[in-house]
């Protein structure tokens, strides 16, 4: 199979950028336009928020009003900071032909705000190889489907470059907390109790 | 490096249960969404939370087919950090009490 890479190491340690002009047009423009609509956040909470946005900046406390507004205040500006930042960078190099470590991690959260966005405005779902909405906005799923392609190989690249798993770290948590693996530790390190 | 002092802090138990009931610890939990590839989230647990590959694997697939896991534990402070450190990588995140 003679599959091209769209995005590949560089021995510089940057990467090589070969995109079609309309794959750079798309990745240029369709940032902006999520950065635009990001503008309309500000402090509203998520459930408040158009289909298209809430995913971006979703509750952390579901049961706790107070907790949540207090959260938000903390961390909503940020968070929209963080969005912005990714999509403009994506935006602003969409026609390079080669970029850093640091844009291509920005790439990976840009594609994935927009995939957030535009699943959420198709109405995705599970395990569904073609949603209606590939009829009713068939430009907007070409978009979709085409952005998780490149995401993939963008996850494959930085995947290798992810730093030693820290020591420990995996004993912190449980695999699964509400019950297996049968004789494993729960998530405060206790024993799970075995069957008898 | 001297053997033992790799066990991370966070699960140092208390000393004694005289004192006041220490407080529950918070859970930090990842839901399923029919959007986010898998290999992306493995790949934000790797990197968010340093865990190994295999150990990111099935939490993610904790999450694909059970419909959340706790992805990590601790102090409500630590547990909020984390949930906007999720939510920074477009994951479902929230945070409740342990218990």
């Amino acid at each position: 199979m003679s599959f091209r890479r769209r995005i590949r190491p560089a021995r510089d340690g940057g990467y090589e950028v070969r995109l079609g002009a309309d794959e750079r047009e798309l990745l240029s423009a369709l940032p902006l336009q999520l950065v635009t609509l990001l503008d309309d956040v500000g402090e509203r909470p998520s459930s408040e928020l158009p289909e298209i946005l809430r995913r971006l900046v979703p509750p952390a406390y579901t049961t706790d009003a107070d907790a949540e507004r207090s959260f938000m205040s903390m961390t909503r500006e940020d968070l929209l900071e963080h969005h912005r930042d990714a999509l403009q960078t994506m935006s602003a190099t969409a026609k390079a032909n080669w970029i850093d470590n640091d844009q291509l991690v920005g790439w990976l959260a840009a594609l994935n705000d927009l995939r957030l966005s535009l699943g959420s405005m198709l109405g995705t779902k599970e395990d569904e190889d073609e949603p209606l909405a590939a009829q009713t906005h068939p430009a907007e799923w070409i978009a979709y489907m085409y952005l998780g392609g490149l995401q993939s190989e963008i996850i494959d690249i930085l995947e290798e470059t992810l730093p030693d798993p820290v020591p420990g770290a995996d004993d912190l948590v449980p695999d699964d907390l509400w019950g297996e693996p049968p004789g494993g530790l729960r998530w405060d390190g206790t024993p799970q109790p075995r069957d008898p | 490096m001297p053997s033992g002092s790799t066990a991370p802090a966070e699960v140092e138990r208390p000393e004694t249960h005289e004192a006041a009931a220490p407080e529950l610890p918070w859970l930090v939990i990842v839901w399923n969404d029919p959007i986010n590839l898998m290999s992306y989230v493995t790949y934000v647990f790797q990197k968010l939370f340093g865990y190994s590959r295999p150990k990111a694997h099935k939490l993610m697939l904790d999450v694909h087919y059970k419909g959340r896991a706790v992805v990590s534990s601790g102090p409500k402070e630590r547990a909020e950090l984390d949930v906007a450190r999720l939510h920074q990588h477009g994951l479902w995140a929230t945070m409740e009490r342990s218990g």
